[in-house]
């Protein structure tokens, strides 16, 4: 309730900027298969090119509308953000989605086109605003679902994992899988899923990984310091506040000493 | 899920589509079914093997991914033509324009100067 | 991830403030991957590409950018003065300290803080020839040329009109100014800095045809009730399901 408050909150401050894909009842019919109930979007197709019949004019919506074909801008507005898709229940989301997805096919399908034909395609930036929408709109349902199992359950009722090391002795996140018999039974999986590292070899490999990742800490350290010193002698004015805030982890005191950050000017 | 303009000579109620390699032929016939209400007849896939090639800066040997790209059999009485969208396209300056407006500014540069009270060739 | 990350820190705000584009496209059409390994199990994530960009007036997602940071260019280091805040915006009034127009003011026309950069609107420029060929002598255009803001410009003080050293200072309701150190008054930062290529400010914005109406976005219908997703949308389309889910094990 808390969240939806806030969310009722975000929305009275929300500006009246634009928001992408008109109508979200573009589809109200999308996952049924009935022909007749679909809302057929109605091209004004200025010529004769297409010879479609009329029930197979959807697989124009691979394409956008006519009059934005061969232009150079397509305006649109931003992605929605997640404050806005909370308000929203679970069926808009639902044809939302299926509007998002047509949408990205759609532009995807120019874009190759317009990459064939030697063409620009206008605002590839929709591309990224329409994957932003739909990781949102994920991000939102996922939120609901985690909120009823943690409800129900106590757990989150996502897909479960943990952090592992491989055979080489480097960690990595393995995200588990669902079987029907238990992990003692399942010679297959023991097969490929080696976990846990020992050995000479190994532990000679780490080291060695070890100093290779120490090594790039300290060239890191260096090169900073030697900026920060370049930086003293460039600018002798530098705001040192500005300076520590780019380069916590060098030390200005000792810098100042350095000859090599005196420059050449004259000191007051 | 991409249309694709076919490269070849193709049936007319045939469509190409470029999908994701975990797509199955039963999947694709849902997918246009469910969500773009299309009447199928049946689904072909193939793996398209991704070009080789050589880079230009370091010489190395370079494979473009693989896809999966599907046919799409519409039943008979239907046909999808691959429109042609930079039909009237313009570029982005028009060279004509460009050249006349160039011109203009020459002559309009080059004509005498009608202000009163000043000497023709005098310039602002 | 990291590397995309990092690229990113270069862009300043305030230069990709007025294009109004997404941080993620911006990345995709700046980043150039030389060579990135397959995601396979006998990978590691690891990828080749052009890390250190020159910045220039070119902005990084137009094709000069990537002509002046093409694949083998290599260039020197610049080295960039850092700066605590960012004082200059689109629409501020400021006085050139130094070149050939030293004394005047102009109004801020962009900013390219990567390089700590502004350009005056009409002020500091150049003669530069263009569309010259065979038949045409070619038209001469005055090109705005970049300052730097930390030598070469000082903003103005709307109170008496002068160039001004200035200092951010917080109100007495925690909001963050820009104050004259000469005079002591507020400096506002103009309207014209919220302008993006799309709206001059947010509220003038007009819906284009792929937009959504702002009171459909704004509407509110969601109903909280005790269901996932899944449940919700399957009990709004009639679906039910009988089968009774077998034990199973993760692992």
């Amino acid at each position: 309730m808390a969240a939806l408050m806030k969310a009722v909150h975000v929305s009275k401050n929300m500006n009246n900027i634009m928001k992408l894909f008109t109508n979200l009842s573009l589809t109200p019919n999308v996952i049924t298969s009935s022909k007749h109930v679909f809302l057929h979007r109605t091209p004004a197709l200025h010529c004769a090119f297409i010879h479609i019949t009329p029930d197979n004019r959807d697989l124009m919506e691979f394409f956008d509308e006519p009059k934005n074909w061969g232009r150079n801008e397509v305006k649109v507005g931003r992605s929605w953000r997640k404050d806005e898709l909370r308000l929203k229940s679970n069926s808009d989301l639902h044809k939302l989605w299926y509007v998002l997805l047509k949408e990205r096919n759609m532009l995807m399908t120019m874009e190759e086109v317009c990459k064939d034909e030697n063409k620009i395609f206008p605002n590839p930036e929709r591309l990224d605003k329409v994957k932003d929408s739909m990781n949102n709109l994920e991000s939102v349902v996922r939120e609901r679902n985690r909120a009823y199992h943690m409800l129900e359950t106590g757990e989150t009722g996502e897909r479960p994992g943990k952090l592992v090391y491989n055979c080489l002795g480097l960690k990595f996140y393995h995200r588990m899988h669902q079987y029907i018999i238990p992990k003692y039974m399942n010679r297959k999986w023991h097969k490929w899923h080696k976990f846990g590292f020992g050995g000479f070899a190994t532990r000679r490999f780490l080291r060695l990984y070890r100093e290779k990742i120490w090594n790039q800490k300290r060239r890191a350290r260096n090169r900073d310091k030697n900026r920060v010193a370049v930086l003293m002698s460039k600018f002798p004015n530098v705001d040192i506040e500005a300076v520590k805030q780019h380069f916590p982890n060098v030390d200005l005191e000792t810098i100042k000493t350095l000859k090599r950050a005196r420059g050449h000017h004259v000191p007051e | 899920m991409k249309l694709l303009k076919p490269k070849n000579k193709q049936l007319a109620n045939v469509v190409q589509f470029h999908c994701s390699m975990e797509m199955t032929k039963f999947d694709i016939k849902n997918y246009m079914e469910k969500i773009y209400n299309i009447d199928i007849i049946e689904v072909r896939t193939r793996i398209a093997m991704g070009r080789t090639k050589k880079d230009q800066l370091q010489g190395s040997i370079i494979k473009e991914d693989d896809r999966k790209i599907a046919y799409v059999v519409l039943p008979k009485d239907q046909s999808f033509v691959f429109p042609d969208l930079f039909k009237d396209a313009k570029g982005e300056f028009d060279e004509e324009i460009m050249n006349e407006s160039k011109s203009k500014d020459l002559q309009e540069y080059v004509k005498e100067n009608k202000a009163p009270g000043l000497p023709g060739w005098f310039r602002i | 991830m990291r590397l995309t990350s990092t690229l990113l820190r270069h862009v300043g705000e305030w230069s990709k403030k007025y294009s109004n584009l997404p941080d993620s496209y911006i990345q995709r059409a700046m980043a150039q991957v030389y060579w990135r390994t397959p995601r396979k199990p006998n990978y590691l994530p690891r990828t080749i590409e052009k890390k250190n960009f020159r910045f220039s007036i070119f902005r990084p997602w137009t094709n000069q950018f990537h002509r002046d940071n093409r694949p083998g260019k290599k260039h020197k280091f610049i080295h960039v003065e850092p700066i605590k805040d960012w004082s200059f915006f689109r629409g501020d009034r400021v006085e050139i300290l130094e070149g050939k127009d030293k004394g005047k003011q102009g109004l801020v026309k962009e900013i390219y803080q990567e390089r700590n950069w502004i350009i005056v609107e009409g002020l500091n420029t150049k003669l530069r020839c263009i569309m010259k060929d065979k038949n045409y002598p070619g038209t001469f255009i005055q090109e705005e040329q970049p300052l730097l803001v930390t030598s070469q410009v000082q903003l103005v003080d709307p109170s008496d009109m002068q160039g001004t050293q200035i200092e951010w200072r917080y109100k007495e309701d925690g909001e963050k100014v820009r104050i004259s150190l000469r005079t002591g008054r507020i400096i506002p930062v103009p309207v014209a800095s919220e302008e993006t290529v799309d709206y001059k400010s947010q509220k003038l914005y007009r819906e284009q045809p792929k937009d959504t109406i702002k009171a459909d976005a704004e509407k509110v219908t969601f109903m909280p009730s005790l269901k996932t997703f899944e449940m919700d949308i399957m009990d709004e389309m009639g679906i039910k399901e009988d089968r009774i889910q077998k034990s199973s094990y993760w692992y």
